[in-house]
């Protein structure tokens, strides 16, 4: 007897990984401003989960290959002339969609599954998956460590990093890659909508909490993995879906530090006027 | 002036994005220990200018030699300092980590700063007169020191040239004096300075040449000889321009 053959137990390990996966990665996302592509994200690796449905081949797999394609079509689209980026990633999140839509229609029968896929279920994890989602955090996780100051300034100062002789195509490329397979291993705990809760909500809390570089990585990798399990531990007490209970708690815990801050400054600013 | 080498060769040269020529017939030296200012209205090419010598725009006719090598081979020697409102405020960036950037390209990938880079960002702190702030915010700085921040950014690099894009603009008379003697230091260690702005006594006060643009190049010279009413008319295109005493003031761009 395997302590990962309970469901529960597999549930738990997943969620303390997408926790740690979301947060971290989370903290590019809201510093480069990238919540929007996330979004675009998960609607523009549709096609590809279709395609590998029709195919017979793994969901993930397919999703991720997709989500490549789009990325790499983002960066080129978003470097013509006129074009920003968030025109490219608006076509992208429209034209996946679509087209996902347009191949679910032309078929019937797996309706079902995607159903699942869509809003997610930690509780049907399998040790599959697990294995998944510890690679692709494990290699994020190295990437981010050794590329880090580089992928810092090419999100904080493009033109910068690029008069410097980096190699800025690539590391955006890297950095929304990053993102891609963030959204697709977070997929089977919270389902395409849901995974950008954990990506974009801890570290925007965390982001509320300091101003610093540093200490916003392990904040809101703990605020990902503290809402993970929370939202875990609700849905087996009630039996309420997992992945909608986890991006409550992501919102929830947004909303209270917010409020928390903002008084907090409030207080302050009338404390210093009347000082 | 002339024993000095040259750092800076414009052989005729034509700037493109794609097929559209932005800069022509750029023509011109600027040697060791030189600056030359950029002068020209919105749209002119200053930043494109700026870019070319960075070998992030083409060089389409003609040469652009910097220290001896085409731009893009340069660029371990030359540091750059983008305007301060172009980067994003709230970015969670520190000004010891801004400054830090300099020193990346002699870090080099996969490795970390050493007590040489920490004591060198220190130092180029120090030369801006904001060594106070190393662990502020870079946003939490008003525009003037952000500019000193990312000039001192360019220090850390110990760049053999240095260019400048609009680093006056909204400074307030404490930064933009910070900023003139640490382009002055590094002047008299040798280095070269290209700086674009619209401030013609800024020009008259730190460089020792100027370039005359609007998409081609209306002077090249000696700050005295170039910085003439009919030139600077020419110039902007028949746009006002005001004389007081020395001073020449365009008053509209
Ligand atoms: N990335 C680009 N692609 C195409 N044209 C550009 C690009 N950047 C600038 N330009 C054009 O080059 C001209 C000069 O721009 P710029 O160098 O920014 O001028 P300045 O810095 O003097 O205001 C502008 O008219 C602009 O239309
Ligand atoms: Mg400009």
């Amino acid at each position: 007897m395997n302590w990962l053959d309970s469901t529960v137990h597999r549930a738990l390990v997943e969620a303390v990984l997408v926790g740690v996966l979301g947060g971290v990665v989370g903290v590019f996302v809201i510093a480069r401003r990238l919540p929007f592509f996330t979004m675009a994200l998960t609607h523009a690796t549709f096609p590809g989960i279709v395609i590998a449905a029709l195919l017979g081949v793994n969901l993930y797999l397919g999703g991720g290959l997709f989500g490549l394609l789009v990325v790499a079509a983002v960066l080129a689209f978003g470097r013509g002339r006129g074009q920003d980026f968030t025109t490219a990633t608006g076509i992208a999140l429209s034209g996946g969609f679509a087209l996902g839509v347009v191949l679910v229609s032309a078929q019937d029968g797996f309706t079902k599954d995607l159903a699942a896929y869509t809003v997610g279920d930690v509780l049907a994890v399998g040790t599959g998956d697990l294995v998944a989602t510890t690679a692709v955090a494990a290699g994020v996780l190295l990437l981010l460590a050794l590329m880090g100051k580089e992928l810092l300034l090419a999100a904080f100062d493009p033109v910068g990093a690029a008069a410097l002789g980096l190699p800025t195509v690539l590391l955006d490329f890297a950095l929304l890659a990053v993102v891609e397979v963030t959204v697709v291993a977070t997929v089977p705990a919270l389902g395409t909508i849901l995974a950008v809760a954990l990506i974009v909500g801890p570290a925007a809390t965390a982001r509320l909490l300091t101003d610093r570089l540093a200490p916003l990585f392990p904040l809101a990798a703990a605020i990902g993995v503290a809402c993970a399990l929370a939202g875990v531990w609700v849905s087996t007490l009630w039996n309420v879906a997992t992945g909608a209970s986890i991006a409550l708690f992501v919102g929830l815990v947004f909303g209270a530090v917010f409020l928390g801050t903002a008084v907090r400054g409030r207080v302050r600013r009338a404390a210093a006027v009347r000082a | 002036m002339s024993e000095r080498a040259p750092t800076l060769v414009l052989d005729r040269a034509s700037v493109a994005y794609g097929d559209v020529p932005v800069l022509e017939e750029l023509h011109g030296v600027v040697h060791e220990g030189e600056a030359v200012a950029l002068i020209g209205p919105n749209g002119a090419g200053k930043s494109t200018f700026i870019k070319a010598l960075l070998g992030l725009v083409p060089v389409v006719r003609g040469r652009i030699e910097v220290l001896g090598r085409p731009p893009a081979q340069a660029r371990r020697d030359v540091a750059y300092v983008p305007q301060a409102d172009t980067l994003d405020p709230d970015f969670p960036v520190s000004v010891e980590q801004v400054v830090m950037m300099g020193r990346y390209r002699r870090i080099g990938w996969l490795r970390r700063p050493s007590a040489e880079d920490r004591a060198e960002v220190a130092d180029a702190l120090e030369r801006v007169g904001l060594a106070g702030r190393a662990r502020d915010r870079f946003g939490t700085l008003s525009g003037g020191q952000r500019q000193r921040v990312l000039l001192a950014r360019a220090i850390a690099a110990k760049p053999r040239m240095l260019l400048l894009d609009e680093p006056f603009n909204g400074v307030d008379a404490v930064s933009q004096h910070a900023l003139l003697e640490a382009i002055g230091s590094l002047k008299a260690k040798g280095a070269s300075v290209v700086v674009s702005t619209h401030d013609l006594a800024i020009a008259h006060l730190a460089c020792d040449e100027v370039c005359l643009l609007n998409r081609h190049q209306f002077g090249f010279g000696p700050t005295g000889d170039v910085l003439t009413p009919e030139r600077l008319r020419a110039t902007y295109g028949g746009h006002a321009l005001e004389l007081r005493g020395d001073r020449v003031i365009v008053t509209q761009t």
